[in-house]
């Protein structure tokens, strides 16, 4: 008998023991959702939106993100394949010669980024937010709304709390921009004043709103936008609004709002904000140089440092009034005055000495074309010890395979490198803030929509353009008409003028479409079709969500 | 006189025949002792269990073969049985010298089934066996290596030459959509976690390779390996055993006198195994004038990066057994201590392992008390090597580019040449990344026989692991912007700590004469928790210029750096398991065998719905040659049919996978980072096996054959997550099904078998298909192709109907008139990474005292996808001066051909290599207490036959996407060296 109880009590022990564990799992590192609104109380609510604004950052700055789809896309901005270098599966190239598809990776990392940006924003409206709290987030939300409108034309859109295994409704043009248009409205006098450029002001939320109003036209009807008074009333009030606001003025140095320590400048409205010598947050706004400038470009200091891609094309260069050379260069070595000594040209073609990096490394900032030099005054050699001249012709292929692969292409250095940092080039501790709306893009859209009244007022727009070349030290403008329908680079356009202004600042293609242009032919691109007016919902995301309907034509 | 002469002789005859009577009444017992021999060489058989016939109780022989054993006067045979050897039964008046014959089919060696053993004849589920004797030899690093091309069905690919790299251990196949996905191990009955306390670095220029998490294991002590392969085998480890199971057992002690194993060896590289295709100097020479390259990139010297890297110093290795014991009570100690040099200068592995294990019988022989203790410090250090190397390049790169012409120095330092290659030397000097982990596997059992059939056994078990990594990168260091001019360093650590409780009632019944019943109930408890922490920082004060160096580590002077990354910190969920299980096993007359088993399995990863699985299993097997009518058979020692089926599951994806989660990000920040799913679950793979097994000419030739279907099936995978989302992917489970197909064929055999000369021939072969079907998903893309120029393209692709991680790239269609190579448009499938035939072959040569170990395999049917001549060898960059390949070299390619992933670079993988080859001279016995000594010399790597032109065909280095898993991809590994290592092996006594 005794055996026996003895095997009764260990299967009883057993079934004891097994009894006891739960499997509950613990999280040790994360938080669950009842522990984040609990623990975290309001300061919690702040952590969540404060996700939201870091999510900003890497989309809008690096080169292979929002700033390829909206500029590589049109005629200012390509990356020709360089030997062995830049073909990387032919992503750049088809994205200039508009021949992408719907498995293209920076279609699908855009999706998710601005997505991801959409997701955070809206959690934090399920945490109890203040309403300047749930103000900010529902800007973010429509910052990312907008931005997956203009590239998607449509986006799919979640309420707080929503089970995240359901695929969410979709939201498609015009009612995808209305829907922008309320939000904005209903947050406005909930956002703060002041605390920009870095934070969600009633300011940025109305540039976000002109931008919604000026462009909801194309939203309508991408192939050939119309434009209705209101909206063009809407963009004039909420611009004159900012304008008289008077916290916004120009910067008489054009560079000096992409440089390192201003905090964005005068002229920014809404930044991502990098502190010099921190990676914490860092948006890595050191690859808009490294991604364009040669190899042996800051040679003394970081040699190989530039990865020697992105350019420009030529007919957009002399989209500045085909500039002949400058005047300051003949004196190139021996002048370190830092101030201008040309008159001729507009000075937001660069190429001029900047104090701070062309007596550093030689380089100034702007469009770079012909020979590059040392700070010393010498002259800058290719890998190959060839003099490094830029050269603007580049294969009609987009692939480089001459002799002088390494050097074709003008080189766009807008953001200054932060050489003070004393890392050189390095990665992720740059810290210019990144422009996302700056004050001449909305004295440029109240022009634009001044001009595209029903009673256009193309005299009162002169004077908002001409206010604004003249601090740029560009000649005034007699007449100027929107758009040659045949040459997107005919210096004489308001296109042109927003080019010259906010070149390699993600707003070309938009530009491009509304002015309804954007299936014109430019160099490098010898075909086009409208269905390339929208970029195609990613393979992936298709799939997951049978609410998104695939854009036409792919 | 005589009568009373003969009185007393008739008393004394009585008295002596009473007393004889007497004894029999009172003692009725003899001893008998002996010696028991290897037929082979006349060594002492150590551990033969000397039973009298008929009867359990018995003893084992001690170190020098020798036994005593007091039996009942009654018994005349004694049944003599050893691991290894035949089985032999010897009148007690022919004990005094046994010889045992080395048993080829081994059918009655013991087997690791999980949570129990069975004699290999009485499997009837597919289970492959190894035992030391069998192990490869030469260099060994971890224990998975033991077992290279020695099992059907079972493929090790060490993923680089790197001393402690990783393995990818496939049982059966390619089972999963998720990367480092291996068997599931266990070591002396504990469930092992499969991750790794030594710190991942990836603050270089991409992530390093990750190393082999075993490594704690000395392999010296390993006494065998168990393969559970199919499912039946398989299904008693539940959610876990879908991948298989590794069941290592690990030696004891024996009893007898105290024996003392002592072991030396030291090891010299004899070179690469094979050379990457790269030019040489002349051919360099004539590629610069063939390609017009300018002439000033002749420097003029003479220079072979490739063997200038490479490091010629001596491993060492010492390993000390000490083991004794008698019937009640029995330990082994063992002390191993190795110092391997990385054939890559400034790399290297060191091992310091000791371990103890004892057994005690006691309460009567009714409780046995078990307890076992391995703790292993293994101070790893590293080069500039990483997975996925960006333009900025590695040690590899920069050595396969560097232009042979140019010295590596001038009066002020190491050279940094104008073409982009960072100069390989400096790579070695300015690299200081090292890693110490230490790891204890501890366990205590007490098995308790509360009836004499009916056993009670519980085991604890812990095993913790805690690593620390400290990388230093020097700011001197050019070519990586985030080193260049400032510095790096991180230090890193990481702890694993997984807890095992087994509960198992063992209980054996005949319930007839003729049906025997084998029960098992269990219940198990598991835990695991892992977590990580570190902090990186650069830009220091000192070592960023060549010439100013001091002999100080950054991660000495932390605080000097002028950047502090915050530190970072993450504990995993922890991972708990709550298991029941039972086994049966019934045997009818040892001709019918039939197993059932089931497992029901908790686990807290799983989503709240779906918490606890089942998993079945039944088997099945015929003994024909123990039928009647083949009793008196003269061909079959054995014939056994086998049959089996099963459901294992899978459960290797992160914790928390299936709860909402928010996370803490850097300052000031956090969000949501995961989906809820409670439905989430394990993942099933059901199996059927067909099997027979078979042994003829008196054992001389044995062997099996399996033909095996796995059907795996609510795949775990990130899928695409529904955008808006707080993250690009979600843990599902897919309904896909994750096919496998395949035979299995292993013969061994004794082909001569004399005094002085025997040869031994085993071979293996195994065949699999794999396929998955029934995807409904977008295509999805892995095998991430590196290097400058190819960012952002894939190689590989998980889809319907193909192969999983079947090759996609644009195909190649050759070079057009300029010498540009020209491809298609858009990718195509264009063959399988995944080798469909695998195969191994051990042969064993003996002359008298001499014995020549080779062992050897292949695999063949498959393609390497060659990254590193796509992007670090091509062409193109001749014109700057690097080094290209000699491919390329011999096409019609200009050096102006653009570089793309495209189907140019894959290869046929088939290859065929000598793992080893090892002569050893078995000098016997010296003195009075020099026992069973041996020399030996022995090669590893000797040569590979095969078409590839990279390093080794038998490569996999880690490129996968997202979590998706790559396969048979090689990009700037660390090359594999031939090693010859000699040394000696003597016991004392």
């Amino acid at each position: 008998m005794k055996p026996n109880r003895l095997k009764i009590a260990i299967i009883g022990l057993v079934t004891i023991l097994g009894s006891c564990t739960k499997l509950n799992e613990t999280l040790n590192s994360s938080l669950t959702n009842t522990q984040t609104a609990n623990a975290l109380g309001t300061q919690g609510v702040a952590l969540l939106l404060q996700a939201a604004y870091t999510d900003v950052g890497s989309p809008f700055t690096v080169q292979d993100q929002l700033f390829s789809l909206e500029e590589n896309s049109t005629d200012e901005s390509l990356v020709p394949t360089r030997g062995g270098d830049w073909d990387d599966n032919g992503v750049w190239r088809v994205v200039h010669s508009h021949n992408w598809n719907a498995d293209h990776s920076q279609v699908l990392s855009v999706f998710n980024a601005l997505n991801k940006l959409s997701f955070d924003a809206t959690n934090v409206l399920a945490f109890s937010p203040s309403k300047g709290q749930a103000a900010e987030a529902r800007f973010l939300r429509a910052l990312a709304l907008y931005y997956l409108l203009d590239l998607y034309n449509q986006y799919p859109y979640r309420n707080p709390g929503d089970n995240l295994l359901n695929a969410p409704l979709v939201k498609t043009g015009t009612d995808g921009a209305q829907f922008i248009i309320d939000e904005l409205t209903t947050v406005m006098t909930d956002l703060p004043t002041t605390g920009g450029p870095s934070k969600a002001t009633q300011d940025a939320a109305k540039v976000l709103l002109m931008k919604t109003y000026l462009n909801r036209g194309m939203f309508a009807n991408r192939t050939a936008p119309t434009f209705a008074d209101a909206d063009m009333q809407q963009v004039i009030t909420l611009g004159n609004q900012i304008i008289t606001g008077g916290k916004f003025s120009y910067s008489s140095e054009y560079f000096n709002n992409f440089i390192a320590g201003n905090n964005g400048g005068p002229e920014s409205i809404f930044a991502y904000p990098n502190t010099s010598g921190v990676t914490t947050n860092n948006s890595r706004i050191n690859a808009r140089w490294n991604m364009t400038t040669h190899y042996n470009s800051n040679s003394t200091k970081a040699p190989n440092a530039g990865w020697n891609g992105f350019s420009t094309i030529g007919n957009f260069y002399n989209s500045f009034g085909a500039p002949t050379a400058m005047v300051g260069v003949a004196n190139f070595a021996t002048d370190k005055s830092g101030l201008y000594k040309d008159t001729a040209v507009d000075k937001r073609i660069g190429g001029r000495y900047f104090k701070g990096l062309t007596d550093v490394i030689g380089m100034k900032p702007g469009l770079l074309i012909g020979q590059q030099y040392n700070a010393d005054g010498s002259k800058e050699k290719d890998r190959k010890g060839n003099d490094l001249a830029f050269d603007p012709t580049i294969a009609p292929t987009m692939i480089e395979l001459g002799a002088n692969l390494e050097v074709t292409g003008i080189r766009v250095v807008k953001y200054v490198p932060d050489i003070a940092n004393g890392d050189y080039w390095s990665d992720f501790t740059a810290g210019n803030w990144v422009q996302i709306f700056r004050y001449a893009d909305v004295t440029l859209m109240v022009a634009e929509a001044k001009m595209r009244a029903a009673a256009p007022d193309n005299a009162g727009a002169l004077v908002l353009i001409n206010a604004l070349r003249a601090v740029r030290g560009a000649a005034p403008f007699a007449t100027l008409p929107l758009v040659n329908k045949t040459n997107v680079d005919d210096p004489n356009t308001l296109l042109a003028e927003r080019g010259r202004e906010l070149y390699w600042e993600s707003v070309r293609r938009t530009d491009l479409l509304r002015f309804g242009v954007f299936n014109v032919l430019w160099q490098y691109k010898p075909s086009d079709d409208a269905h390339y007016n929208i970029y195609p919902i990613p393979t992936g995301a298709l799939a997951s969500n049978p609410n998104l309907k695939q854009n036409p034509g792919y | 006189m005589k009568n009373t002469k003969i009185f007393i002789t008739k008393a004394l005859s009585v008295g002596f025949l009473f007393l004889l009577a007497f004894s029999q009444v009172f003692s009725q017992t003899k001893t008998v002792a002996g010696k028991i021999t290897d037929s082979k060489d006349g060594s002492p058989i150590v551990g033969a269990t000397v039973q009298p016939k008929g009867s359990k109780n018995g003893t084992s022989t001690g170190a020098d073969g020798g036994f005593s054993i007091t039996v009942p006067a009654t018994v005349t045979t004694l049944v003599i049985s050893s691991v290894g050897f035949d089985r032999k039964e010897v009148g007690v008046a022919d004990a005094g010298s046994i010889t045992l014959v080395a048993s080829n089919s081994n059918l009655n060696e013991v087997v690791v089934i999980g949570y129990g053993t069975a004699k290999k004849k009485d499997l009837t589920g597919a289970v492959s066996s190894i035992q030391a004797k069998s192990f490869n030899k030469g260099v060994i690093t971890s224990p998975d290596q033991l077992l290279q091309n020695k099992v059907a069905g079972v493929l090790v690919t060490v993923n680089s030459g790197e001393p402690g790299a990783g393995s990818t251990v496939q049982i059966r196949g390619n089972s999963s959509l998720r990367a480092n996905n291996n068997p599931l191990y266990v070591i002396d009955g504990v469930p092992l976690d499969g991750r790794n306390a030594e710190p991942g670095n990836s603050n270089g220029d991409g992530a390093t390779p990750s190393s082999n998490p075993l490594l704690f294991i000395n392999p010296n002590d390993v006494q065998s390996i168990d393969i559970l392969k199919d499912a039946s085998s398989a299904a008693i480890y539940g959610s876990r055993g879908a991948n298989g199971v590794v069941a290592i057992t690990m030696k004891k002690g024996q009893s007898g006198a105290t024996k003392i194993d002592v072991g030396v060896s030291y090891g010299k590289f004899a070179g690469y195994m094979k050379r990457y295709g790269v030019l040489d100097r002349s051919q360099f020479l004539n590629a610069l004038t063939k390609y017009g390259a300018a002439s000033s990139l002749n420097y003029g010297g003479n220079v072979d990066a490739l063997k200038d890297i490479t490091n010629n110093s001596i491993s060492q290795s010492y390993n000390l057994a000490l083991s004794g014991g008698n019937e009640t009570g029995k330990y082994r100690a063992s002390f191993y201590a190795t110092d391997q040099e990385g054939f890559i200068k400034g790399t290297g592995l060191r091992k310091y392992i000791g371990s103890f294990t004892g057994t005690e019988k006691l309460l009567d022989k009714k409780l046995t008390l078990e307890f076992s203790m391995i703790a292993g410090n293994v101070p790893h250090t590293f080069g500039y090597v990483f997975n996925t190397t960006g333009s900025a390049g590695n040690l590899v790169s920069a050595a396969l580019q560097w232009n042979p012409t140019q010295n590596y120095r001038d009066a002020n330092g190491f050279i940094v040449p104008s073409n982009g290659t960072p100069n390989p030397m400096a790579f070695i000097e300015g690299t200081h990344d090292k890693a110490v982990t230490t790891s204890i596997l501890g366990n205590i059992s007490a098995a308790y026989k509360i009836l004499p059939n009916l056993e009670y056994k519980f085991l604890y078990a812990i095993n913790h692991s805690e690593g620390n990594r400290n990388v230093n990168y020097e700011g001197w260091l050019q070519g990586n912007q985030s080193i260049q001019g400032k510095g790096l360093a991180a230090i890193l650590n990481a702890r694993l700590n997984s807890q095992t409780f087994t509960h198992t009632l063992n209980y054996t019944v005949d319930l007839t004469s003729k049906l025997h019943l084998t029960a098992l109930l269990g219940y198990e408890y598991w835990k695991s928790e892992f977590s990580i922490d570190g902090q990186a920082a650069n830009t220091f004060n000192t070592n960023l210029t060549q010439t100013t160096r001091i002999p100080v580590l950054y991660t000495s002077i932390f605080q000097d750096a002028k950047i502090q990354n915050p530190h970072q910190s993450y504990v995993d969920p922890a991972t708990e398991l709550q298991s029941y299980f039972a086994r049966g096993i019934l045997n009818w007359d040892d001709k019918y065998l039939l197993t059932a088993t089931v497992r029901r399995d908790g686990s807290s990863k799983f989503g709240s719905n779906n918490r606890y699985g089942t998993f079945p299993s039944f088997a099945a097997m015929w003994r024909i040659s123990n039928e009647g009518f083949m009793k008196d058979n003269l061909i079959f020692n054995n014939l056994a049919l086998r049959a089996s089926w099963g459901i294992t599951g899978n459960q290797e994806f992160p914790a928390g996978s299936s709860l909402e989660q928010f996370a803490f990000g850097s300052y000031n920040t956090a969000g949501q980072v995961n989906v809820l799913n409670p439905n989430l679950k394990w993942e099933q793979t059901k199996a059927s096996n067909f099997g027979i097994d078979f042994a003829f000419l008196k054992g001389r030739i044995f062997g099996s054959v399996d033909y095996y279907n796995k059907n795996t099936t609510n795949l775990l995978y990130q899928g695409t997550a529904i955008q808006p989302a707080p993250a690009t992917s979600v843990w599902l489970n897919l309904p896909a099904h994750l096919i496998n197909k395949g035979y299995e064929v292993a013969i061994g055999g004794t082909i001569v078998q004399q005094k002085d000369f025997g040869w031994d021939l085993s071979v293996n072969w195994s065949h699999n298909n794999n396929k998955l079907t029934e995807f409904t998903q977008a295509l999805i893309l892995s095998g991430s192709v590196s290097g400058q120029g190819v960012s952002g393209a894939f190689s590989e692709a998980i889809t319907n109907n193909k192969p999983l991680l079947v090759y996609y790239l644009k195909p190649f269609t050759g070079f057009d008139q300029n010498g540009n190579q020209t491809y298609g448009e858009n990718p195509t499938f264009v063959g399988d990474p995944n080798p469909h035939n695998v195969y191994g072959i051990s042969t064993t040569f003996r002359y008298k005292k001499f014995e020549m170990v080779l062992n050897g395999g292949g695999a063949a049917g498959y393609l390497v996808f060659n990254n590193t001549a796509t992007s670090v060898t091509n062409i193109s960059g001749i014109l700057q001066g690097r080094n290209i390949d000699k491919k390329a070299y011999d096409s019609p390619e200009k050096p102006t051909s653009g570089v793309a992933a495209n189907s140019r670079f894959l290869e046929s993988g088939n290859f065929f290599k000598l793992r080893n080859a090892t002569i050893t001279y078995n000098a016997g016995n010296f003195g009075k207490f020099v026992k069973n000594s041996s020399i030996f010399i022995s090669g590893s790597n000797l040569f590979v036959i095969t078409k590839f032109s990279g390093f080794d065909p038998e490569v996999n280095i880690d490129k996968s996407n997202g979590g998706y898993p790559s396969k048979s991809i090689e990009y700037v590994p660390y090359p594999t060296a031939r090693t010859i290592t000699v040394g000696i092996n003597l016991s004392l006594y």
